[in-house]
């Protein structure tokens, strides 16, 4: 297996092109990929087919969370309020350095060297685990496919899935590996239950917990968690102390809009009408569960996206992954390649966002502009329109920089951008291009290899040679008069 | 670093100044909220009946075991579901109704009962099953919810037990998720949404169910007056 | 009925036949057909490779060479993808309220050919006879922005002569994706053979498509492969007859 090192910190991580290499080369992976979307990919179809009022609610999703956005201040400050209120204790980290930090000291007022933990991607985009491991606090995944991948050593490559790259027998032998278990089949059932009575140990023994937050709820000061293996409601049921780590963004208006958010998200991320288990738990209740809860709301670089009105869409994302499901790059590279913890079209907008445009550059060109995931986006978010944004943005680096002379595609664009300016120049162009290309067009009129940037076009496609004459030209010899020959 | 109610205010003095354009006054963020575009199905189309079936329906999809009864034959029903489980040490909650226990099976010899009036985990990690009641049903999803009060218990006690027995009434099953929330106007601060028992397909896609949490939940439906 | 036909950059240089059975065929069914000798390019390359200043003014000229114009056709459901979802925004970060105008005038007369021959001329039988077994890929641009549906279904129902193949999984990207071609060759290329599994496993003789650039791309790895099939625009099957067949075909 390649990924075991694959890294997913946006600094460090290979550009997407390079990235995917390794992929496209592994048909194991292709076919597990393939495999675990078009399972989910037919559920949610036949669901979103019996649902009259999917785009009603699509809408409805989309403003809301719009709203929320547009008010995040009044909406985080009330959320603050109501939790506070209720015996829960907020705090605010700027980025992830300080939420890191909020966090380990919370631990060690806890005197806690272990903590049980629920999936939260947010942790690990502020790479929360390896952080508490330098400084002697021991974090246990608890989600079954986090525990395949912290047992296997490995990175997810989906955010609802993020194990979907690992087989069965791959499992049963980080299993058998690393639980101690020698006679350990491959059947999944047994390993299921290898977990269950693994993890059973730590829920019962360790006293403090670390979650995310499907959504917060300004109105009440509750938070959501959604989930479907039960492990959540044993990491916010049984520990003395609940730390709760949410980016700003997750905020809804109120306790009814979960209404609409739910009925989504459970058909867009696994094709279930509802997920197992939804947990709604607000600040502190006496007698019942944990009896010091925190929460740390995110920003690190999310005000910043907030401020970008072409942006700010980004963040109504509710991450039910239902993008890289529909999304046919996904579909064939998986998650690793995009380098970070969102992979996908999502991740092709947030990760370089998140990252002030200084890394994943190569992110926003992950994508061949088809739509598919504005046309499934249970919010509405027009990615292709942020990615074109951002597109803009990388190129606008790119025109400082006195490289820019050297990228044969830069180059290339500069040209025809100068040619497309004149009918002239155009038509000049062209009778230079077909002397040019005719060196390379064989006898059947078809080229089959070109140099520099033609080479990334005939590595697997040929290109039919350059007409003798173009269109226009044609057109100018016959003139505006109806042929009557060609009737 | 920042101190804290530094970052609190650095962070939100950031929001402020990137909402400058669409932020809004609260009266007119409350009008902008109650005029959000919300075309989508509130109520259910179908009968009280029809309503009932489809909740079974669903409950079974899941693999949840539903009987149904009247409200005079509801503590044989218990009965027979607890004889036949095959359970022997059983937990509920300190609010469960005491007309349900009225039965020769509550005290059945062998059966062991603890009522909980604080117990402690090990306790409840012993008991192999819980009975309890529910706040709602939304037969859409096949969807029930808890909101833990002293009928329904605590969180750990539907949590940790292998079997659990909900008593659900027809009264308190509506069809669609929005009729939930339009019932409940006054959200209650703890509340666990159960459609099925747990379950991964993170191995391969293939759906395994019962990870953490009861592998086994039956269902008896009451069917009261509305 | 007048029309003017936007030919496309990569359509005059690379598939003037395209624009020729374009031109027969509005002929044929009584329109009068105009040609703008100084057109070039509606800018979306540019665009969509994040070279917005240099698109704004292919998107200028665009404006300006056709505010006058009562109607212009565009054998490129990408190309009109442009201008509708692209164009209003590119003139409203420009700021020039005057194009802005004059573009939202424009827009409404602005058709893709399938949208031209079903909507403005209403007619689904063309008189069109393509006696081969065809099968139509749905390109992205034309399934998602321009909401095509059945428009170029009901126009192939009608040719004479023609066996449509149903391709599985229709609406699913070929991975052309304009630069996304050469800038993520490897990927597009993957796409490409998961694509093209599905149209050859159709058995037909042409795979035909609203654009060209999805064709090239796909007929391009036809070729390369002898995979024993060709690409053509649907504007081709549709200028096609019994005395005139398509130029592909002979």
């Amino acid at each position: 297996m390649n990924y075991s090192h694959a890294e997913l910190d946006p600094r460090k991580a290979h550009p997407f092109p390079k990235a995917v290499l390794p992929v496209l080369r592994n048909p194991q992976l292709r076919k597990n990929v393939a495999h675990a979307i078009d399972v989910i990919q037919t559920k949610r179809a036949r669901l979103v087919a019996e649902k009259d009022d999917w785009q009603e609610l699509r809408t409805a999703a989309s403003a809301i969370r719009a709203h929320a956005l547009e008010n995040l201040g009044a909406y985080l400050e009330q959320f603050e309020e109501r939790c506070t209120a209720a015996g829960g204790t907020v705090h605010w980290a700027a980025d992830a350095d300080e939420a890191r930090r909020i966090i380990l000291d919370l631990l060690r007022q806890e005197k806690a060297s272990e903590v049980i933990k629920i999936k939260t991607m947010t942790s690990t985009e502020i790479q929360l685990n390896p952080f508490l491991e330098a400084n002697g606090v021991s974090a246990f995944e608890t989600d079954l496919a986090e525990i395949i991948l912290q047992l296997g050593g490995e990175e997810p490559s989906h955010i609802v899935v993020p194990a979907l790259h690992v087989n069965r027998s791959q499992v049963r032998e980080i299993f058998a590996r690393r639980m101690g278990l020698k006679n350990l089949s491959d059947d999944p059932k047994e390993l299921t239950n290898a977990a269950r009575t693994y993890l059973r140990q730590k829920f019962l023994a360790i006293p403090t917990a670390i979650s995310g937050a499907n959504f917060l709820i300004a109105e009440t000061g509750s938070v959501a968690v959604v989930e479907s293996e039960g492990n959540g409601r044993m990491c916010l049921t049984l520990p003395r102390t609940m730390i709760t780590l949410a980016g700003i963004e997750k905020v809804l208006p109120r306790f009814q809009d979960l209404e609409v958010m739910l009925q989504l998200l459970a058909r867009s991320a696994t094709g279930e009408r509802m997920n197992p288990y939804t947990s709604l738990w607000t600040g502190v209740t006496a007698g019942d569960g944990p009896q010091s809860f925190h929460v740390v709301l995110l920003d690190n670089e999310r005000s910043s996206i907030l401020a970008k009105a072409k942006q700010r869409q980004t963040l109504k994302c509710i991450r039910c992954a239902a993008c890289m499901n529909a999304c046919p790059v996904y579909r064939q590279t998986g998650g690793h390649a995009y380098g970070s913890v969102y992979p996908g079209p999502i991740g092709a907008i947030l990760t370089p966002q998140l990252m002030q445009m200084k890394f994943a550059q190569s992110l926003p060109y992950a994508s061949s502009l088809c739509g598919a995931c504005y046309e499934v986006c249970p919010v509405k978010i027009n990615i292709p329109d942020v990615l074109l944004e951002l597109r803009a943005q990388v190129v606008n680096q790119e025109r400082g920089r006195a490289a820019r002379y050297f990228d044969p595609m830069y180059v290339g664009l500069r040209i025809a951008n100068l040619l497309f300016s004149s009918a002239r120049l155009f038509h000049a162009a062209q009778r230079l291009g077909r002397i040019g290309l005719g060196l390379f067009t064989r006898k059947d009129g078809w080229i089959h290899s070109l140099p520099s940037i033609g080479a990334k076009w005939t590595q697997t496609r040929d290109l039919r040679g350059l007409p003798d004459e173009s269109f226009h030209e044609w057109w100018a010899k016959r003139g505006p008069q109806p042929d009557k020959e060609a009737k | 670093m920042n101190a804290p109610l530094q970052s609190r205010q650095q962070i939100l003095e950031r929001i402020r100044a990137a909402t400058l354009d669409c932020a809004q006054d609260p009266a007119m963020r409350a009008e902008a909220y109650a005029a959000l575009p919300r075309a989508y199905t509130r109520h259910g189309q179908l009968s009280a009946e029809a309503r009932l079936k489809l909740m079974i329906e669903r409950l079974r999809e899941y693999d949840a075991e539903v009987v149904e009864t009247t409200p005079e034959a509801l503590p044989a029903a218990i009965a027979a579901q607890l004889a036949a489980s095959g359970k022997h040490i059983f937990v509920a909650p300190y609010g469960t109704p005491a007309a349900w226990m009225v039965t020769a099976a509550w005290q059945i010899t062998g059966f062991e009962w603890n009522i909980d009036h604080g117990l402690t985990t090990a306790e409840i990690e012993q008991a192999e099953g819980v009975v309890t009641a529910a706040s709602c049903g939304i037969s859409d999803s096949g969807t029930i919810v808890l909101h833990h009060s002293a009928s329904e218990g605590r969180r750990v006690l539907t949590l940790l037990p292998d079997w659990h027995l909900i008593i659900l009434r027809a009264s308190q099953v509506v069809e669609t998720l929005p009729e939930y929330f339009a019932r409940f106007q006054q959200p209650s601060g703890l509340v666990t949404w159960i459609s099925g028992p747990s379950a991964t397909a993170d191995i391969e896609m293939t759906r395994i169910k019962g990870v953490h949490g009861p592998r086994f939940l039956n269902v008896i439906l009451v069917r009261d007056k509305s | 009925m007048r029309a003017s036909l936007f030919i496309t950059c990569y359509n005059d240089t690379l598939y003037p036949e395209t624009g020729r059975a374009v031109v027969r065929l509005l002929e044929r069914l009584g329109v009068e057909v105009d040609f703008h000798p100084q057109q070039t390019c509606c800018g979306q390359m540019h665009a969509n490779t994040g070279f917005r200043g240099e698109a704004f003014s292919q998107a200028k000229r665009f404006v300006r060479l056709y505010q006058e114009t009562e109607t212009v056709v565009i054998p490129s459901s990408s190309c009109v993808a442009m201008m509708r979802d692209q164009y209003p925004g590119l003139f409203e970060e420009l700021g020039n309220e005057e194009l802005r105008r004059q573009f939202a005038a424009l827009l409404p007369r602005v058709y893709e050919l399938s949208e031209f021959l079903i909507d403005r001329l209403g007619v689904e039988d063309v008189g069109a006879y393509f006696p081969h077994r065809v099968t139509y890929h749905a390109s992205c641009h034309g399934v998602r922005a321009l909401h095509l549906g059945e428009r170029p279904y009901r126009l192939l129902a009608k040719v004479r002569g023609l066996a449509l193949a149903t391709l599985e999984n229709v609406d699913r990207c070929c991975g052309f994706g304009g630069t996304f071609s050469v800038k993520n060759a490897e990927v597009s290329s993957a796409m490409l053979a998961v694509k093209l599994q599905d149209v050859i496993a159709t058995g037909a003789e042409y795979c035909t498509a609203l654009d060209n650039s999805c064709l090239m791309h796909l007929g391009g790895a036809m070729h390369r492969q002898y995979a024993g099939m060709k690409t053509i625009h649907l504007a081709e099957i549709l200028a096609s007859t019994e005395d005139a067949p398509a130029e592909a075909t002979l």
